[in-house]
């Protein structure tokens, strides 16, 4: 670390004889940048808008996607770079499997639906339990709740020869499909990896409004809302229950430190449960309240080993990596009870 | 706000068009670029705002009562006060967490525990880059190097958003002259700040993420599953990720503050070039190496003094480097190897230096930084020597894919090169007509992008540091 005589190289762009332009072509430059942008991708601005916390720059981002969402409808320009770039998305291909919002909103059954023997776990009833399989695959998913879950249950099942598949998608919701659909999105991860178990952790960014029954728009969090909700949630559970084929574990959401939050966390939790009914034999709900936040009083810390250990990210959602932890032994204990290892 | 944002695509023409319009109105101009920054930086969240705002007042206090005085002791004294203040703003911000839990467990195991609460406190994007900054300020006026600025000036200095949340470092004595008068708008270098902005876009997007996500994050995130092939990879991934990341986001920011009139200094230098340490650090983060040089090694007393006084400022040097970088022991022991690697270049001067080939110089250079990379990249010690396992266990090889492949030796190769010819050629494509590699930056936006998975563009590494 000797000193250095010279070491800002603050005037390398005026001594290796730099071209300089005025102002005028700096702005007009960025200026048809951002042009050729809206004629070329003008379409995924909104979709953009979707991604960002709620608050004026998503408003912002929304204001300005309206006009060069309609632009781009009208010229072919950005349909032709999506054609000429697709091959370089890293995304898997999706096909089929988006919510059906007509069913998803249907109310009014024409008969009792019939309960059958899925609707029940032989554990809650004491009656005997299947046998154990052995896990081979374990997909583990959600949105950003999922993150460091998936790595945790991954290093705990790697010694054991357990594939486990990592596909949490950030900032998804399954009430909102503007990132993700979570119906095609399940669809797919089921078609590519055939998983014998889901873990699914997910819920940080719900309460986007919803179609209701007569195509409406519900706003979160009555109990239409809920419904809507829930519809959807059983969809995905359907999907990844695999006919019977794959056991479901599903994390409800611990509550979180912001009120408002902590409202729409509620209903989701009340909805997990209740579209888990029909298949509680396949769909083991891995209730994460009680043991992070008892009584749903939000907390950072909880007792581990007899030492108050904070066990929350700073943003009073997500769980840290100790957090992250508890909440694999949990998942570990329920897997376990349904699967040699 | 990230740069790779539409937010950012939406914030920036504003501010650039605005920013120009009022240069010759320097009144006018100066809170608008304040309150630019501002807003730049309330998207991440807005209370840190007050922090920033805080730590721009008191500093501000203090280099005026540094210039006030003509007691030298009492200037010592005041920028003192105001360093501490600094280092305990980060130190609450940064490493009360790493206290209470590592620290206090290791002190209560000698029944010297202190009964801290334990809190979540949100680390504020940016902090490490602007408390240094601030430090520079107070510093560098107490030094008679920078004349205290206007309040307003000084705000300018720490929240000028092209380096606020990465950097680069930028001392106030090279950034307060460039605020004195207005911008020449004659004289702007747009050639280079529009190539800077698409190479940095195409390192950060195209080469880091796409490493990250499909060797990197994976064999870091579970090493069990993966054999010495796939952890070599990784290795040289994470070297290449981080630095395309790194230096992505300092590209940016360079070619940003051209574009609004301003020059940063350089923050890299072909840093897989170097064919020893104190090379190294003289192409890897520039600005973080001459601040540790200058505001810590130097004021430790340097090299003046025994061999044994130098190997101990060398050391506290590199440890206290590697534990700006974030709240763990990982980061210790990082900056911990580069200090030993330091001494024992140090030591070794002259003896064996000379009779050493160039090429294994470089070689054992290159190994040796990418090794404390892994310790860098690890989360916690377990993993670090889990991976160590990993390396040493053959089998398959499951990540070798063409484009990971070709990216690593690409980046890594293109630093090997001798730079005339690249530089001559970037300078070439400076000189093309603004219109042209506006052009040109478009096509590499979309290109890019249409790479951007649907969750978006992950964090620069950096923003956590």
């Amino acid at each position: 670390m000797s000193q250095h005589t010279d070491d800002s190289e603050m005037s390398r762009f005026e001594r290796r004889g730099q071209h300089v332009y005025g102002a005028r072509d700096a702005v007009g430059a960025v200026a048809l940048v951002a042009l050729l942008l809206i004629l070329f991708a003008g379409g995924s601005i909104r979709d953009a808008a979707a991604q960002i916390d709620q608050g004026i720059g998503q408003e912002i981002v929304e204001a300005v996607g309206g006009p060069t969402e309609w632009l781009a409808e009208r010229l072919p320009l950005d349909e032709a770079q999506h054609e000429l770039t697709a091959g370089l998305s890293p995304d898997a291909e999706l096909a089929g499997g988006a919510f059906d919002e007509g069913a998803a909103t249907a109310t009014g059954a024409a008969r009792v639906p019939p309960v059958t023997a899925a609707a029940f776990d032989p554990a809650a009833i004491g009656a005997p339990p299947p046998p154990k399989a052995e896990l081979e695959t374990l997909l583990v998913t959600g949105d950003s709740l999922a993150t460091p879950l998936d790595t945790e249950l991954a290093r705990r099942l790697a010694p054991d020869g357990v594939e486990v598949v990592r596909d949490p998608h950030l900032g998804t919701a399954i009430s909102g499909t503007a990132i993700a659909d979570w119906g095609e999105l399940s669809t797919a991860q089921v078609a590519r990896e055939a998983p014998d178990a889901v873990v699914v952790f997910i819920g940080a960014n719900e309460g986007f409004a919803l179609p209701g029954p007569g195509g409406e728009q519900l706003e979160c969090c009555g109990v239409d809302y809920a419904a809507a909700f829930a519809n959807r949630v059983r969809q995905v559970m359907d999907t990844y229950r695999r006919d019977g084929e794959a056991k479901v574990y599903w994390l409800t959401v611990m509550t979180p430190r912001d009120p408002q939050s902590a409202r729409v966390i509620k209903m989701v939790n009340a909805a997990i449960e209740v579209a888990a009914q029909p298949w509680r034999d396949q769909i083991r709900i891995v209730d994460t309240v009680p043991i992070f936040t008892p009584g749903d009083s939000y907390r950072d810390a909880i007792d581990v080993d007899g030492a108050e250990t904070i066990v929350r990210e700073s943003d009073g959602i997500h769980l840290n990596a100790e957090g992250s932890s508890i909440a694999a032994d949990a998942v570990l204990d329920r897997i376990d009870a349904d699967f040699t290892r | 706000m990230l740069f790779p944002t539409i937010e950012f695509a939406i914030f920036f023409p504003i501010v650039l068009g605005l920013s120009w319009l009022l240069m010759p109105r320097q009144p006018l101009w100066k809170p608008f670029i304040v309150v630019a920054s501002y807003v730049f930086y309330a998207a991440a969240d807005p209370r840190f705002c007050l922090l920033l705002g805080g730590i721009t007042i008191g500093n501000q206090v203090a280099a005026r009562l540094i210039d006030r005085t003509d007691d030298a002791k009492r200037a010592a004294r005041i920028c003192g006060v105001a360093v501490v203040l600094n280092l305990l703003t980060l130190g609450v911000f940064k490493y009360y967490g790493f206290f209470v839990s590592d620290v206090g467990d290791v002190l209560d195991s000698v029944a010297l525990g202190m009964p801290l609460p334990l809190l979540t406190i949100a680390l504020p994007i940016g902090i490490s880059f602007f408390i240094f900054q601030a430090i520079t300020y107070v510093v560098d006026v107490k030094r008679g190097d920078a004349e205290p600025a206007s309040l307003i000036d000084a705000a300018i200095y720490l929240s000028f958003f092209p380096h606020l949340v990465a950097g680069p470092i930028v001392r106030a004595s090279e950034f307060l002259p460039q605020l004195k008068a207005p911008r020449d708008p004659r004289r702007v270098a747009v050639g280079a700040g529009l190539v800077l902005i698409g190479i940095g876009l195409l390192k950060k997007v195209l080469v880091a993420d796409t490493l990250a996500r499909e060797v990197v994050d994976p064999v870091f995130g579970v090493p069990e599953a993966y054999f010495a092939p796939d952890a070599i990879l990784a290795t040289l991934a994470y070297a290449t990720q981080i630095y395309c990341d790194f230096s992505g986001y300092t590209d940016i920011a360079i070619g940003l503050a051209l574009l609004l009139g301003f020059v940063f200094p350089q923050n890299f230098h072909s840093p897989y070039r170097a064919t020893g340490f104190r090379d190294f650090w003289r192409r890897w983060h520039m600005t973080l190496s001459r601040f540790l040089r200058d505001y810590l090694y130097i004021p430790l007393g340097g090299s003046r003094g025994s061999r044994l006084f130098t190997y101990r400022n060398l050391m506290i040097t590199m440890v206290l480097g590697g534990l700006w970088h974030g709240a763990a022991w990982t980061f210790v022991l990082w900056g911990a190897f580069h200090g030993a690697m330091l001494v024992t270049e140090h030591a070794l001067a002259g003896r064996i230096g000379r009779r050493t080939p160039v090429w294994l110089r470089w070689a054992g250079t290159f190994a040796a930084v990418c090794f404390a990379w892994i310790l860098f990249r690890s989360p916690d010690l377990d993993l670090f020597w889990t991976y160590l396992g990993r390396i040493v266990d053959p089998g398959p090889a499951t990540l070798w894919t063409v484009p990971v492949l070709a990216m690593v030796v690409a980046v890594i190769g293109i630093q090997l090169l001798p730079p005339r010819p690249l530089e001559r050629l970037q300078l070439r494509i400076e000189r093309l007509r603004p219109l042209a590699l506006a052009v040109a930056l478009a096509i590499v936006i979309l290109v890019v992008g249409a790479t951007v998975p649907s969750q978006g563009v992950p964090p620069f590494i950096y923003f956590q540091f």
